[in-house]
């Protein structure tokens, strides 16, 4: 009784229109069609009225700007999948990125202050490399603040809103801790190589930033979609109950997905000193908006099961477009900028909403 | 005529029962009319030329499987659906209706299945709901609005403490506060969508004491039930339709159950009526080993005491109202409700299950009364069947390929349609979305299956395919659980049946003929 169509009703004479057909198709992918229409609208809209926007140059900068917030991005589609939040992504970022700098210049664990090499050089097959045990340790951090996060929440009951809103101000303050306050000015060169907006390759052509957050989002995208624990997430996300009804640990899905969540938050972090070239205690606030309005924008449900990191992708380049372009445009005070981008993203998510009516409709027909 | 219908209540409060439309008006005219009413989503038609007619003071009953256009009549009159062709007279002028807030006003109530009250606010701020008197602060009169909420439910023969919460009432008070506050706003028509599914046999009897009281002030009631005897106890007249025609429509007198089932579903159903009318002699027991064994298992304030034994290839049938306790008992053997006593014996072992991750693991499967808790609505068909046990069925990195030929062979085996394992389940109606839920249980053989109502709610022939699969799977040597609160479905299918009431098994059957009657009066 529950569905809107009885099932024993005949099907109406004439086939369905080729009209009817694509709006069946719209209607079923409705989750990946307002977004991927909104980006092409964006991407010819700016090559049209700019200049300087489809260029090869632009748009790896494009790449190089989306970068870290595209890693955060990936491990938070695990969490929104699961109908959770986490706020604090951008705290723990800028936690790992201190503390990695930290590391880099103190050669000390931070408070018991144990010296320690955390960049040893050692030969392997001859080659002298440096070893990056710093950047290990400070990703192996993150993602326990993370673990902390998810235990919290899936085995104590704290609503994960509020944990992670506990956590943002945790990692912020820890941060400040561990740098005092200042700006630590010199970063792992490996970090300054992977994150650095000059840095490219393939002819010198695609960012090094670029290619390492596609590997994040194509294992993220291996593990939701062709894995297990992928499909626990969605039906985790999808029907709680259910999932639990049908012997799935939710609550170890929905703890391991924050813990996702950290490590991914804590490698944009470190991508982002080495960008910056310099830990700054209280920058990088901004990539907890930029990553969750970049997740929502592509299609992803906010209440969990639906969406992935295929649309993740997509609204990681309407985001990257837009603010991109948005610089590009030449008789827009700069002033009135920030406010536009909010005003466009409404727009976009409107256009999700419309097409979200498409689907239901479709739910109905058929 | 309504007005004067309500001033004239008691004087025919005698009428029996099954008196079709009776005084004020002879030959009264129609509250309501649908003349040649059609309505079609996108290229499926879901009513054709449909005629209804809705007398004052009379109730009358709709049926049909499901499927047969009910929700989408219901939901015209309600105001939810407009439809595509025909006339919808209201009191005597054709009306059109573009939201159900139209209909409310115009007095045409709705109680659907699921209630809507506010479980934490009082009995009398659900009656007053919205329309809370105030005080010449214009803040709300507590006072008032309690002497006058106890005023009104004492009226229509509700006896409720106005003060307490809602959701302290059980589900058959609240029901009746519901009707209440659709009464007290000024409904004339009331809808009830299958208003005795949840009800305990004493909490039907008083929501049909209600709905005389209601038909004896002069108001209509529409009743929509599946519960056959429920529509022959106290409607004056029925109507049944079948494949989004009205079939006909009959005055509640000489109307049996058998003639009814032959109407709804066409061609001869004798044999599935006379199960339904008639007694069954229940076989020997079986002599394999017992696969599950409960001593003396209790949990505080669900049940107590509970000792029983399910042998392989065997269904053991428990029968009770709600509240007699095997929810929880079934909750309990699925990891589900803590127990403080007693011992649970899977093939010899003694066992604890506490989660249903476990439960699945020892071989125990379990089909909820809540079809909400068990469905993934808006996922494939085949992500649904697969998830409970994803981990033997696929290696680490799967396709999805692999993963949807065993969900074909599982939704070929249990009879879904459409048979698309790609299609997403919440399209599926009632009794196929359950065929995907047992397809669930099946993709590994459990050794013992547990199911809650796995029939509720579902029309005849869907009804009859859930059940035949569980006699395979009894055949399969699966020992069975089989819970359910609707005495016919104990009784056609069960070896042995345990009638619970009130946390204690009262009654155990083995091989001598049970009857409905014998079985409710242990209830």
């Amino acid at each position: 009784m529950a569905q809107t169509v009885p099932s024993g009703v005949s099907v109406g004479r004439a086939s369905p229109g080729l009209w009817n057909r694509l709006l069946a198709l719209a209607g079923r992918n409705a989750r990946m069609i307002a977004p991927l229409t909104t980006l092409v609208a964006m991407f010819i809209f700016f090559s049209v009225v700019t200049d300087v926007f489809l260029t090869t140059r632009n748009l790896q900068n494009v790449i190089t700007q989306i970068g870290p917030v595209a890693v955060a991005a990936a491990g938070v589609t695990f969490v929104l999948l699961c109908a959770e939040i986490d706020l604090s992504i951008a705290s723990i970022a800028t936690f790992a990125g201190v503390l990695c700098a930290y590391f880099w210049t103190e050669g000390r664990i931070p408070v018991v202050g144990w010296e320690m090499n955390f960049f040893p050089e050692v030969s392997l097959f001859g080659w002298e490399v440096t070893l990056p045990i710093g950047i290990l340790i400070a990703a192996l951090v993150a993602a326990g603040l993370g673990l902390l996060n998810g235990f919290l929440v899936s085995y104590v009951g704290i609503p994960s809103f509020m944990m992670t809103l506990a956590m943002l101000t945790i990692g912020a303050g820890l941060a400040k801790y561990v740098s005092t306050g200042k700006v630590i000015s010199e970063v792992p060169s490996q970090l300054e190589y992977l994150g650095g907006a000059g840095n490219r390759i393939l002819w010198n052509t695609v960012p090094v930033i670029g290619v390492v957050a596609l590997a994040v989002l194509i294992i993220c995208d291996i593990i939701l979609s062709y894995t297990k624990f992928g499909r626990y997430v969605y039906m985790t996300g999808g029907n709680r109950e259910a999932a639990e009804m049908s012997g799935v640990n939710t609550r170890k899905v929905v703890m391991i997905c924050l813990m996702i969540s950290g490590l991914t938050a804590g490698l944009a972090g470190l991508l982002f000193i080495g960008r910056l070239h310099s830990a700054n205690p209280a920058a990088g606030g901004e990539l907890l908006i930029r990553t969750i309005a970049a997740v929502v924008l592509g299609g992803t449900s906010l209440f969990g099961g639906e969406g992935g990191i295929k649309n993740t992708v997509v609204g990681l380049l309407i985001f990257g477009v837009l603010s991109n372009g948005l610089n590009l445009l030449p008789n827009i005070s700069i002033y009135f900028k920030d406010a536009l981008e909010g005003i466009i993203l409404v727009a976009a998510l409107l256009l999700n909403v419309l097409a979200l009516r498409l689907e239901k409709v479709q739910t109905r027909t058929e | 005529m309504e007005h004067v219908a309500v001033s004239e209540p008691h004087e025919t409060a005698a009428a029996s029962l099954t008196a079709p439309p009776r005084p004020p008006a002879p030959a009264a005219e129609p509250v309501l009319e649908l003349r040649g009413v059609t309505k079609r989503f996108g290229g499926a038609i879901a009513l054709t030329e449909v005629d209804f007619d809705l007398l004052p003071g009379e109730i009358h009953g709709l049926v049909g499987e499901n499927g047969a256009g009910k929700s989408t009549l219901m939901k015209i009159l309600a105001g939810v659906h407009a439809p595509d062709d025909g006339v919808f007279i209201f009191r005597g002028e054709p009306v059109r209706f573009h939201a159900p807030a139209e209909a409310k006003a115009r007095g045409i109530g709705m109680i659907y299945q699921e209630l809507t009250v506010m479980p934490a606010l009082t009995v009398a701020e659900n009656v007053f709901l919205g329309r809370q008197p105030t005080n010449r602060f214009g803040l709300i009169d507590w006072k008032r609005m309690q002497a006058e909420a106890a005023a009104h439910l004492r009226e229509l023969g509700i006896d409720i403490d106005v003060t307490e919460p809602m959701k302290k009432l059980s589900l058959g008070s609240q029901q009746l506060v519901e009707i209440a506050r659709v009464v007290f706003s000024g409904a004339q028509v009331i809808i009830l969508d299958e208003p005795t599914s949840a009800l305990s046999g004493p909490e039907a009897e008083r929501l049909f004491a209600l709905m005389r009281e209601l038909r004896d002030r002069g108001k209509s009631l529409i009743f929509i039930s599946h519960f056959l005897e429920d529509i022959l106890a106290i409607s004056d007249r029925v109507t049944v339709l079948k494949n989004s025609r009205k079939v006909a429509t009959l005055p509640n007198q000489g109307l049996t159950k058998h003639r009814l089932i032959e109407l709804m579903i066409g061609g001869d159903a004798s044999s599935l009526a006379a199960s339904y009318e008639q007694g069954r002699t229940l076989p020997p027991p079986v002599t394999t080993k017992p696969v599950l064994e409960i001593e003396g298992l209790a949990a505080p304030g669900a049940f107590t005491d509970i000792t029983l034994k399910v042998h392989a290839g065997e269904i053991l049938g428990l029968f009770g109202y709600l509240g007699a306790g095997m929810t929880e008992l079934a909750r309990a053997l699925f990891g589900r409700q803590p127990v403080q006593r007693g011992t649970i014996r899977l093939e010899g072992q003694p066992i604890a299950p506490s989660s249903p991750l476990e439960a699945k693991r020892l071989g125990i499967a379990y089909l909820t009364e809540n079809r909400r808790a068990t469905l993934f609505p808006r996922h494939e068909i085949y992500k649904n069947i697969t998830l409970a046990h994803l981990d033997r069925l696929v290696p680490a990195l799967f396709r999805h390929t692999a993963e949807l030929s065993i969900a074909d062979r599982l939704v070929k085996r249990t009879g879904v349609r459409p048979g698309d394992p790609t299609m997403r389940a919440g399209h599926l109606s009632g009794g196929n979305q359950q065929k995907v839920v047992l397809a669930k249980w099946l993709a590994q053989q459990p050794k013992v299956l547990i199911l809650n109502e796995p029939t509720r709610g579902m029309d005849v022939g869907a009804k009859r395919e859930v059940l035949d699969l569980i006699q395979e799977l009894k055949q399969e040597g699966v020992a069975i659980i089989l819970i359910s609160t609707e005495p016919e479905t104990v009784l056609a299918e069960s070896d042995r049946i345990l009638v619970l009431s009130r946390g204690r098994i009262t009654k155990e059957f083995v091989n001598e003929r049970v009857s409905k009657d014998l079985l409710m009066s242990y209830a």
